[in-house]
């Protein structure tokens, strides 16, 4: 029973909810007795709020009109600011910082009826793609603990991956909702730019900063979006022998792990199989893209922590300091011409979805790396596994396109590999439909992962 | 372009109003031994190479319009 709930996706819940098989105060039971035996080993939870969900979760009476998000228990990275509790960015910089209202996501989801059980652990501040942290511990990847969640969002990941919640909130500045998802076997996904508000959320860098989702299936992601954006239209029906889906050359193709390529060809013929459309695209240089970003980040990044610094600074960790001190030594014709860059990717991008619906690529080139790897190699060559993780999702995090990573294989060490749909500015309704329509008819089932 | 030496982030540190970086820190950004994303030597040549660029009027990014 505890299983077959703490990895159900939102959908199957909601009807288990509404036929009275289950209680929303059972489920909040559920996933709470599996916190206390599991958070030690996920590090999934900085801080729980359990007597308040189940409070919550009594006093609810759901009926067949309700949102399906109603009952529904949901955590997010402690970036978010939940009233009355310390939101601490994952650092001794903030341990005091008890917020005093709920960030707009959190709002908005406690308005749909959903259940808030706690804040998930990160990279401190979001600074990194491992989701290292030496106060919280690092998340274990569900599928094999000796290897990293991912992250930032690595609680958020860790939290779904060992079945301790139902949806997470996670942040994307370079990749880090989807990269944690994609090596954790879940969805992950970023809107367009700005379609997800991030008032009330801890900022690392406002250029590039996302909201995001984490959920058990692109379904899922589709009830967390229709709730968190405005404005959200119902998606023209998507079929996939009309799906025109780019396959860029190059860049997204190159130094990944073989198992995920050939995973990614297969989900591919499976397209073209089906009646998809697959063309060739030339995506503009990505040569110095990474550049670019840093070079947005950092600044921003130390525009908006200088607050803390002459009071804390020493409660920083040693590698986020250097970061900063990388952002106070950048001139600010570079950090607009860097800006520039970005601007100039996303009109390149934006011609080539002229002629496509969406495109598709792999979502990392390698598998979740082992914990305190601090390089990964293929193909001959090395990189800061964080590089890495995020290779292929910190273009969109620039261009502001909506992307979502979806599971479509197993690698043979056992780890989840996932494909990343990107989709045209606002048109996250589509890809999400898309990602929904692939992910009913691929003919792949990602097993549970095995937990001790 | 010369390689960037110690001295001259330890003038900005010192000139320019900036944060009290500890010397090991901006050591760190001349001899980067942390793993810090990359090297800001090698930052700096890519971004020397985006200098030569020519982005003609176009201008910082910004919101992403729904129109």
């Amino acid at each position: 029973m505890s299983a077959s709930l703490a990895f159900a996706p939102i959908g199957e819940l909601a009807v288990r909810l509404r036929s009275g098989e289950i209680t929303a105060a059972s489920l909040v039971q559920c996933y709470a007795d599996r916190i206390a035996t599991l958070n030690a080993t996920s590090k999934a939870f900085i801080s729980l709020d359990i007597d308040r969900a189940s409070a919550t979760a009594e006093s609810l009476a759901i009926g067949p009109g309700d949102n399906p998000l109603k009952a529904i228990p949901y955590a997010c990275k402690d970036l978010f600011d939940v009233n009355g509790m310390v939101t601490s960015g994952g650092s001794r910089v903030l341990a005091d910082n008890v917020a005093v209202h709920d960030a707009e996501v959190v709002t908005r989801m406690n308005q749909s009826g959903a259940i808030f059980i706690g804040k998930n652990n990160l990279h401190e501040f979001a600074y990194g793609a491992t989701g290292e942290n030496t106060l919280y511990g690092t998340a274990p990847n569900p599928y094999d603990q000796s290897r990293l969640a991912g992250g930032s969002s690595s609680g958020s990941a860790a939290a779904l991956g060992y079945g301790l919640c139902a949806a997470a909130l996670g942040t994307d500045t370079g990749g880090s909702v989807r990269a944690p998802a994609a090596l954790c076997g879940l969805v992950g996904f970023k809107p367009t730019f700005g379609r997800i508000s991030t008032e009330g959320v801890i900022p690392f860098s406002w250029t590039l900063d996302h909201v995001g989702t984490l959920t058990r299936s692109a379904a899922d992601t589709a009830l967390l979006f229709n709730v968190l954006a405005d404005k959200v239209k119902a998606p023209a029906a998507v079929k996939l022998e009309e799906l025109r889906i780019g396959i860029p050359e190059g860049f997204f193709f190159a130094r990944a792990d073989t198992e995920i390529l050939d995973s990614i060809d297969y989900l591919l013929n499976f397209l073209r199989n089906s009646g998809a459309r697959l063309k060739p695209v030339t995506m503009p240089s990505m040569e110095h893209s990474r550049g670019v970003s840093l070079t947005v980040q950092m600044p921003e990044a130390l525009s908006y922590h200088n607050r803390y610094l002459e009071q804390r600074g020493d409660l920083y960790s040693q590698d986020f300091r250097a970061g900063l001190a990388l952002g106070q030594c950048l001139l600010a014709e570079q950090y607009i011409r860097a800006k520039r860059f970005i601007e100039s990717y996303r009109r390149d991008m934006d011609k080539i979805f002229d002629g496509i619906d969406l495109l598709l690529t792999p979502a990392t080139p390698v598998i979740a790396p082992k914990i305190g790897a601090i390089d990964v190699t293929v193909d001959g060559q090395t990189e800061p596994a964080g590089n890495a993780i995020t290779r292929y999702t910190s273009f969109f995090n620039m261009t502001g396109h909506p992307a979502i990573t979806l599971p479509c294989g197993m690698h043979s060490e056992g780890l989840p590999i996932a494909a990343q749909l990107i989709g045209k500015h606002h048109g996250d309704e589509q890809l999400i439909a898309a990602a929904t329509l692939i992910e009913s008819s691929y003919d792949f089932k990602l097993p549970l992962p095995v937990i001790n | 372009m010369k390689r960037l030496q110690q001295q001259t982030l330890l003038g900005i540190r010192d000139q320019f109003g900036s944060y009290a970086w500890e010397d090991a820190e901006i050591s760190e950004l001349v001899d980067p031994q942390l793993g810090i994303i990359t090297g800001f030597q090698e930052l700096l040549d890519e971004l020397e190479l985006l200098r030569k660029v020519d982005l003609g009027s176009i201008p910082p990014a910004g919101e992403i319009s729904d129109k």
